[in-house]
């Protein structure tokens, strides 16, 4: 596999599916499998937690690989993780057109789509303090800048190096994302749904995080909880992530990591002390 | 990738999709295949931008742009690709993506636990406040753009 890694994956076609037919025969046992059981719906106090089929292929993906089960091995997981996006684009376009056909919906939030993806710094803010109080030094930053999918991490490395503690903490925050995102995604979206805070509009445009497939769990969610604003908010999920994903990588690079790397200097002298007293306290040395 | 190996998977992808609408909807893949052939179509044009446009857009970029161009009000064709799209649940192609998701971590379950608890709290709660932050900053933007 490693041979013609530099332009190529594969020398053709032919090879491709030689390497990878396990991996297309095991997603369509996968689909029957996962779509026979089907949705699944919890009620939960006003509202409802929903477990769609995309879970259970996602645990049956992860079951069957080479850790668990072996079904498939590591040459044939490396190459499922360049399929995601071959499979996300058409789910994308799906939404794409229902965005084309609400367009008055994009046009009536206006401002809101085009300043979206500022809303994500927020993360920052609400996971550095407690990362460097659970004891994170300088992987805090790259962990908590961004929700750390394939594009944060790339820019992490890039402006760090890849051997940095900032790129480690990326891409722990990469795997934690890789292995609970998109269920945790789904459940969350359910959550907030349920506090009524929020309109359906702002939830559904707030679920354009920057990651495909955490932003389809989350919209799938509040679809179901919101059947009759169902367009509204797939269109605003869309447009939502196009927007943090043509944004994103801006506001990281300029805004997003400067500001993780600001912070830390600022709580780290504070926050940290808290998190090393602690630390002796439970060792009762080195004082 | 080349665009055969791309036209290939999006076809398999689009047959996984029509499988999966087939069972889990009840819609017949005759029906789908009309919103399935777009769907490919929209996803190759996306592939044509990332090669031909040197703007460092990801691929899903494009897609969601083209297709609103192909069902928006001023698209020749906007009434046959959205009916043809509404065939195709929304949660559909999710499944196939979710089959790709979790093989393409199979070599990481080791290393999530290895993580440990403290990369666990930290990641959720960067994906919460990512969510909730974006809930709150929208709604504001929302309010006071006077959209909700």
């Amino acid at each position: 596999m490693a041979k013609k890694n530099e332009t190529y994956a594969y020398p053709s076609l032919g090879e491709r599916i030689r390497t990878e037919w396990k991996i297309y025969l095991l997603a369509f046992v996968f689909i029957l499998i996962a779509d026979s059981i089907g949705k699944i719906e919890i009620p939960c106090g006003a509202g409802k937690f929903i477990l769609f089929p995309i879970f259970y292929a996602i645990i049956l993906g992860v079951v069957s690989g080479p850790e668990v089960l072996k079904i498939v091995e590591s040459k044939q997981v490396k190459a499922a993780s360049k399929l995601v996006v071959v499979g996300i684009a058409p789910f994308i376009a799906k939404l794409g057109i229902t965005a084309g056909g609400n367009i008055e919906t994009i046009l009536s939030a206006g401002p809101a789509v085009l300043l979206h993806g500022f809303g994500n710094l927020f993360g920052i803010l609400f996971s550095l303090p407690i990362a460097i109080l659970l004891g994170m030094k300088r992987e805090a930053v790259g962990a908590c800048f961004s929700i750390n999918r394939e594009y944060h991490m790339a820019l992490i490395n890039n402006i760090y190096g890849p051997d940095s503690a900032e790129a480690r903490g990326s891409l722990s925050i990469y795997i934690v994302g890789g292995m609970v995102g998109t269920i945790y995604f789904g459940i969350l979206a359910s959550a907030v749904a349920m506090t009524g805070i929020f309109h359906p509009e702002a939830l559904g445009l707030a679920s354009g995080v920057g990651a495909g497939i955490m932003m389809a769990s989350a919209s799938a969610s509040l679809c179901a909880i919101y059947p009759e604003s169902a367009e509204t908010i797939s269109t605003l999920a869309s447009v939502g992530e196009t927007m943090a994903g043509i944004t994103g990588i801006y506001i990281n690079m300029f805004l997003a990591i400067p500001l993780c790397d600001r912070l830390y200097r600022v709580l780290e002298p504070r926050l940290g002390r808290v998190a090393r007293k602690t630390r002796q306290g439970e060792g009762k040395e080195n004082v | 990738m080349r665009y055969l190996e791309w036209l290939f998977l999006l076809a398999v992808g689009a047959c996984g999709t029509g499988l999966a609408n087939f069972i889990g909807y009840g819609v017949g893949f005759l029906e789908s295949l009309p919103g399935l052939v777009i769907l490919v179509i929209i996803s190759m044009l996306g592939v044509a931008c990332t090669k031909c446009i040197p703007l460092r857009l990801p691929i899903v970029a494009y897609c969601a742009i083209i297709g609103l161009l192909f069902a928006c009000p001023l698209s020749p064709i906007r009434e046959f690709v959205i009916t043809s799209a509404s065939k195709i649940n929304f949660t559909a192609p999710f499944t196939m993506v979710g089959a790709y998701a979790g093989l393409a971590i199979g070599d990481q379950l080791k290393a999530f636990i290895k993580q440990g608890p403290k990369i666990l709290i930290v990641g959720i709660l960067v994906m919460t406040g990512t969510f909730l932050g974006s809930c709150i900053w929208d709604s504001l933007i929302l309010k006071l753009s006077g959209a909700i």
